[in-house]
């Protein structure tokens, strides 16, 4: 009988093994050229490198220097502003309902829901009109209005938790609404921002088509256009498209492996609330 | 509670900033977007006038391309959740059951999702080329030639294998929802069936999966968001080719407004598309957050 069961639970890790070599493999294939000369790529792609070498690394980051620094920017900036105002708006949701108050948070976080394609076509005349088109800082503001409802939504599911009798005898106390959020709320959010921080900041870090449309050319540009623009040349050879890629992404899936509690409660929050 | 005049004013100063961007970003683009599309703005420089349902005949009767983006968009978001679906529910079983190095697995399955879409689009192309790309070199040093694709350039397959690639990049999310869901299973109920002598299977087919249901629907709502709207991939691994075969709504939609400066046509394609997450996700999560305020007030 004892056998019996441990054979019958090592096979369940085989189909778990399979899954994780399905899911990796693509990634050691990206991993692999990326360390190999550009002469050597004709070898075929499963060859290891025979001395692996980062001259796909360092002429990749030459064309992504400046993309990186406006990424960082921009989802440092937009997370940091985006998280704020979800806080200050969740708190008032979560804990001061007045009338028509649940239904102005659902127009909110409908937000959410909607298709970037449904407005892009307004978002680019309106950041013409207003002078921002071509900027970074279009882009700080579009991911903070548009990571509004997420926050928002998020922040107010975290401040639900918290007990209304907290306030009640603030409020008798005399303190007003921004003085409680002072002293009570903000010192209780830390972990609150850690996720939504860490959730704004992979998604805006990642996203694509906002910088697309939005910019031109290097110096706006957020990384994951810069590297696509790779692939599009003819310039660049695989070995620096996928140097590029790696480049592009690690910074978030280091913050995955990481700090990959904070990730799930975000994605299990972000989803399963909603 | 009773709030005094200066915290009424303290809730108006708190959700202004909220409510000003989102209004603007949401809901004055989205009308402007609508009205954009009932113009005949089909050319750079003229501002568009008024020509009523025009763009849209144009699209419904007229426009080969887009019905057959309407019908690959549905075909994709089919095939993905069909996919997706069970085999996050069939992971997240296998998990539960004893196994080391849990986290270990749920980090490595999470690995995908931390990706840019980019970045997989461009892992993807590396990995579909005809000649030298990864998987066909794979199958020709096994000695399975015969089993090489031509993937992305076949217009049988290419809307498949980009199918492949939206599973490879979410399966681990829904991984992670159904496991969170399975193992918030009340203990109670799960000590209860053992001591009536119910088998593994009977365990998860009568106990366990039923109660996924809150599970099912949020994955399925983030599913469906993701297959209308990415359109990362398709872009940069097809751009809609070859021969239409790939093309999907938020591909067509960028390519005929800003490649072909149609902006009348390209916002008519964007309030379909609003039509439909209206349709197949604002109304249920509206009609969700109704039945809790509800639920709530009992």
């Amino acid at each position: 009988m004892k056998k019996k069961l441990k054979i019958g639970s090592f096979l369940i890790y085989i189909p778990l093994l399979i899954l994780v070599i399905i899911y990796i493999f693509p990634i050691f294939a990206l991993l692999n050229t990326s360390f190999k000369t550009t002469a050597e790529i004709k070898y075929g792609p499963m060859k290891l490198p025979i001395k692996p070498t980062l001259v796909a690394y360092s002429a990749a980051i030459k064309r992504l220097l400046t993309p990186l620094l406006n990424s960082a920017k921009m989802s440092l900036l937009a997370t940091a502003i985006s998280s704020f105002i979800g806080s200050i708006t969740g708190y008032i949701f979560s804990k001061f309902k007045f009338k028509g108050s649940n239904l102005l948070f659902l127009l909110i976080i409908i937000g959410f829901y909607i298709a970037p394609q449904s407005i892009l076509i307004p978002l680019v005349l309106f950041m013409g009109k207003i002078g921002l088109y071509n900027s970074t800082a279009s882009l700080v503001l579009t991911h903070t209005a548009y990571g509004v409802p997420i926050t928002t939504m998020l922040f107010k599911n975290y401040y639900d938790s918290v007990p209304d009798e907290l306030i009640d005898s603030a409020v008798v106390d005399g303190c007003d609404i921004p003085r409680i959020y002072q002293s009570i709320f903000l010192p209780l959010s830390l972990p609150g921002f850690a996720v939504v921080g860490i959730f704004q900041f992979t998604n805006i870090w990642n996203e694509f088509l906002f910088g697309l449309t939005l910019t031109q050319g290097i110096h706006s540009q957020p990384i994951t256009v810069a590297v696509s623009n790779l692939k599009g040349t003819t310039v660049a050879a695989w070995n620096q498209i996928c140097a590029g890629a790696v480049i592009s992404t690690l910074p978030v899936v280091i913050i995955y492996i990481v700090l990959m509690d904070l990730i799930v409660k975000g994605l299990l929050m972000g989803s399963v609330k909603g | 509670m009773i709030l005094n005049r200066k915290n009424k004013f303290y809730i108006f100063i708190f959700l202004l900033p909220a409510c000003v961007l989102v209004g603007l970003f949401v809901y004055v683009f989205l009308s402007w977007s609508i009205k954009v599309s009932f113009t005949d703005w089909n050319t750079i420089g003229k501002m568009g006038k008024w020509c009523g349902l025009d763009n849209y005949k144009q699209i419904f009767f007229n426009d080969p391309v887009f019905i057959r983006a309407i019908k690959q968009t549905l075909i994709l978001t089919v095939l993905f959740i069909l996919i997706t679906l069970p085999l996050g529910i069939l992971t997240a079983v296998l998990l539960d059951f004893k196994v080391r190095a849990k986290r270990l697995f749920r980090t490595l399955y999470l690995i995908p999702l931390s990706f840019s879409f980019v970045a997989s689009a461009i892992m993807w192309s590396w990995m579909y080329m005809p000649n030298q790309g990864v998987i066909n070199s794979v199958l020709r040093t096994l000695s399975l030639d015969k089993l090489a694709q031509p993937w992305l350039t076949s217009t049988d397959q290419a809307l498949f294998a980009i199918v492949l690639v939206y599973v490879w990049q979410f399966s681990g999310f829904a991984t992670l929802v159904y496991y969170s869901g399975i193992s918030s299973v009340p203990i109670e109920i799960l000590d209860a069936a053992r001591v009536d002598g119910v088998t593994v299977f009977q365990k998860y087919q009568r106990i366990v999966l039923p109660l996924q249901k809150p599970a099912t629907i949020t994955v399925l709502l983030l599913l469906l968001m993701y297959s209308l709207r990415v359109f990362d991939f398709v872009w940069l691994l097809t751009d809609g080719g070859p021969a239409y075969s790939t093309e999907v709504l938020a591909n067509y939609m960028y390519r005929v407004t800003f490649n072909y400066n149609r902006f009348g046509i390209g916002a008519a394609i964007s309030t379909f598309m609003f039509l439909l997450s209206v349709l197949i996700i604002i109304i249920p999560v509206i009609a969700s957050y109704i039945k809790k305020y509800k639920g709530g007030k009992k």
